[in-house]
């Protein structure tokens, strides 16, 4: 495959414009044939490395029970995953859905703050005042506290 | 870009509305039943944005931002019913919610 | 690209919604910085805004003209102040104040938040007021969930009580379900039509001559209709409204029964005129079978109930049925059958608060829901016995009472439009007021003949606000029976934007 590729190239070298647009051509995908090769000697090269390496699970009947919990490494997980949490977590998984989704609004407005002009900034402030009162009825009603 | 039939895309919304409305029906946790629910609107937004690319307008867009913004009231409200409930009944579905009959 | 213009917006016709929203930002604010301890202002704050609110209702009433925003005169516009709007402005105002009043004491005394609820109930009746106007598939969604939202959380309102938070659930996922349907029939006829704008709707919908309509079309407006179906809990939709009537407090159940109900039908008249207009094929078939199923399945069950609030609920249902008739024959009647729902609407509205007040008036001595616990009510409040019997008799349509001319409404409008279909439903109408007739009756049999379960006849104390909200709701229940004219003068001059083109 190199060889044809410099062929071609000698085959041209009288001819400016062929040189450069199509050696040039042939030349970036070379670049991309080298890369896939490589990927896959790499990727090869470790996956045989390691299956060399590696003790097995299953082969040759060695059965490793580590091989099926949850971490390999690390804690021995215990108990059930279904685990409860603090539901007190919930108000504020409630106050950032509802506070995240309004910036829908924001968004769309802001990517054309100059055309929408005055007009557009006094009903977003108006928007945005409305959202506010929402946060301070929060912050007044000792939900943003932590414990 | 095209004025050409999407007929794939409304169909997936169609699957995924039917999906939804069915599973609304025939489960009965409450939290899967939001999920559902859920899943119905968003088969809508489906619908609006393929027709909105069809029809070469902006306006299906806009009622996706609308049909976001009160989906998420929607399920801030119906989470903290669902929680209310858990409260007094914990692991209770939607068979137990029974005291009201007749 | 288009350059951008500001939409002109015309404040007068704004005002009743802006003063709304002003006075829920002082509500939210009032309530942020008071004691958890006295939130007695909320309520008086809310009952002054929404009378507040009712000025330029008045105001643009007498004006007269039609005004409508954000769209242009070709195209129809997506908010329109008429006088179809103001009326039923006026209704959600005014049944609102009712359930302010209704609620002051029972809130107050109850264990329940009080700052939040006049804010939700508030943010509700905005909705309504919004949907009244909202002439665009959007604007009629938005302001559906924002009227429903609200009341899913009132419906749940009693803390740490089991029954409340079943209420709420129930009504809950039924509602979301039935707004999700909903849209996606919106979503189906914006693809149609590629508009959301009611007035265009109808244009692009009229390119199918008559028989040749698709098939989706068809599921496009049955989907929204039914949607609304729920809303207005017809038969078979109406599984959630008992159970959600008997579990939620008793103030919010006045509201879900009136506005709640009153705000469903306002979208279901307003796509049906104004959206759907030419799709008669496809609607009065389906309005025919959801009147007629809703009646009488509404009326058969609440035979058999023992518990006012579900007795009511029920009686509300079949309401509703007579409500949902002139619509079976809107094709013909036109205009006629629109103020028929509009008058049934607003006497519905009194009596029906009334038939509350009284129950949550004698509630409090009673501490009972069961209609048992009414006996002997002649004896130890006999002026709360003599008007729960004025809107019972109301409610089924005897002649001196208001509720009279709200069937005749229905009925000149069915028969008016002669066809087979307006004389089976006219006469369906006659069986159910016959039948219902017996269950108001032995409410009103319980009350006089029967005596007091437990033997006390210690009067009933009326707090003041429960007082005025059994004045203002008796003596309109009455006066329209007396003077059906006064109804009459204000929807008949209800039209459905003639004046923009539709």
């Amino acid at each position: 495959m190199l060889a044809q590729v410099s062929d071609v190239v000698d085959a041209c070298a009288g001819q400016a414009e062929c040189v450069t647009s199509y050696s040039d051509f042939l030349r970036s995908w070379l670049t991309v044939g080298i890369f896939v090769a490589l990927g896959f000697v790499m990727a090869g090269a470790m996956l045989g490395i390691a299956m060399v390496l590696r003790p097995s699970s299953n082969r040759r009947g060695r059965f490793q029970e580590q091989k099926f919990i949850t971490y390999e490494s690390g804690v021995d997980p215990v108990g059930w995953s279904w685990t409860q949490t603090q539901v007190r977590y919930y108000i504020f998984a409630l106050l950032f859905v509802l506070f995240d989704v309004e910036a829908v609004f924001i968004f769309p407005w802001a990517t054309r703050l100059e055309i929408y002009d005055l007009f557009g900034l006094i009903e977003m402030l108006i928007f945005i005042a409305i959202l506010a009162l929402g946060l301070v009825y929060a912050v007044r009603k000792k939900v943003l506290q932590w414990l | 870009m095209g004025n050409d039939v999407n007929i794939g895309y409304l169909t997936l919304s169609a699957i995924l509305f039917g999906v939804g409305a069915i599973g609304l029906l025939v489960r009965r946790n409450a939290l899967v039943m939001l999920m559902c629910i859920e899943l119905m609107l968003n088969a809508v937004n489906l619908t609006f944005v393929t027709f909105g690319s069809m029809l070469n307008d902006i306006t299906g867009q806009v009622v996706v931002f609308f049909v976001l913004v009160v989906a998420a009231a929607e399920v801030v409200v119906g989470l903290g019913i669902i929680v209310a409930v858990a409260r007094r009944r914990p692991g209770a579905t939607a068979d137990d919610l029974r005291v009201l009959r007749g | 690209m288009l350059a951008f213009v500001a939409p002109s917006i015309d404040y007068h016709a704004f005002a009743p919604e802006l003063i709304v929203v002003a006075i829920l930002a002082i509500l939210v604010l009032v309530d942020c910085f008071t004691s958890d301890y006295d939130k007695s202002s909320q309520s008086s704050v809310a009952g002054f805004g929404l009378l507040l609110a009712l000025i330029p209702v008045v105001t643009l009433a007498m004006d007269g003209t039609v005004r409508g925003m954000f769209g242009s005169p070709e195209s129809g516009y997506a908010y329109v102040v008429d006088t179809y709007s103001l009326i039923l402005k006026a209704l959600f105002l005014v049944s609102g104040y009712v359930v302010v009043l209704l609620s002051q004491t029972y809130i107050a005394e109850g264990d329940y938040w009080e700052g939040e609820y006049y804010q939700l109930l508030l943010a509700s009746i905005l909705g309504m007021m919004v949907m009244a106007s909202a002439r665009d598939l959007v604007s009629i969604f938005v302001a559906l969930e924002l009227l429903s939202i609200p009341a899913y959380m009132l419906a749940a309102w009693r803390k740490r009580d089991l029954k409340s938070d079943e209420a709420g659930i129930k009504y809950y996922l039924m509602g979301v379900f039935a707004s999700a349907v909903m849209l996606y029939g919106m979503s189906l006829i914006y693809g149609i039509t590629g508009s959301t704008l009611l007035t265009e709707v109808a244009a692009n919908l009229r390119q199918f001559p008559a028989g040749q309509v698709p098939p989706i079309v068809v599921l496009a407006v049955v989907f929204v209709l039914v949607g609304f179906g729920f809303k207005v809990s017809a038969v078979p939709f109406h599984t959630w409204a008992p159970d959600t009537y008997e579990g939620a407090p008793t103030p919010v159940t006045a509201f879900l029964a009136v506005a709640s109900k009153a705000a469903g039908f306002v979208a279901l008249m307003t796509l049906v005129f104004v959206a759907f207009p030419g799709n008669t094929s496809t609607i009065e078939p389906l309005m025919f079978a959801l009147s007629a199923a809703t009646m009488t399945v509404g009326n058969l069950i609440a035979l058999r109930q023992t518990n006012i609030v579900r007795l009511l609920a029920y009686s509300g249902v079949a309401q509703a049925g007579y409500m949902l008739a002139p619509l079976a024959v809107y094709g013909v009647s036109g205009t006629v059958g629109l103020q028929a729902i509009i008058a049934y609407l607003l006497i519905y509205a009194a009596m029906n608060l009334g038939a509350f007040a009284v129950v949550i008036t004698a509630a409090r001595k009673t501490r009972s829901g069961e209609i048992s616990s009414f006996g002997g009510l002649i004896q130890y409040a006999p002026s709360l016995a003599v008007l729960m019997c004025l809107f019972l008799f109301s409610l089924a349509g005897i002649p001196p009472l208001g509720g009279w001319f709200a069937k005749f409404a229905v009925f000149r409008a069915l028969v008016g439009a002669e066809t087979g279909w307006g004389y089976a439903l006219a006469v369906l109408v006659g069986i159910n007021s016959v039948i219902a007739l017996f269950y108001y009756a032995r409410v009103a049999k319980t009350m006089v003949m029967d005596p007091a379960p437990d033997g006390d006849l210690s009067p009933v104390r009326v707090p003041f606000s429960l007082r005025a909200a059994l004045v203002i709701t008796a003596m309109v229940t009455v006066a329209v029976g007396v003077l059906p004219g006064l109804v009459g003068h204000f929807t008949d001059s209800v039209t459905i934007g003639a004046a923009l083109g539709s």
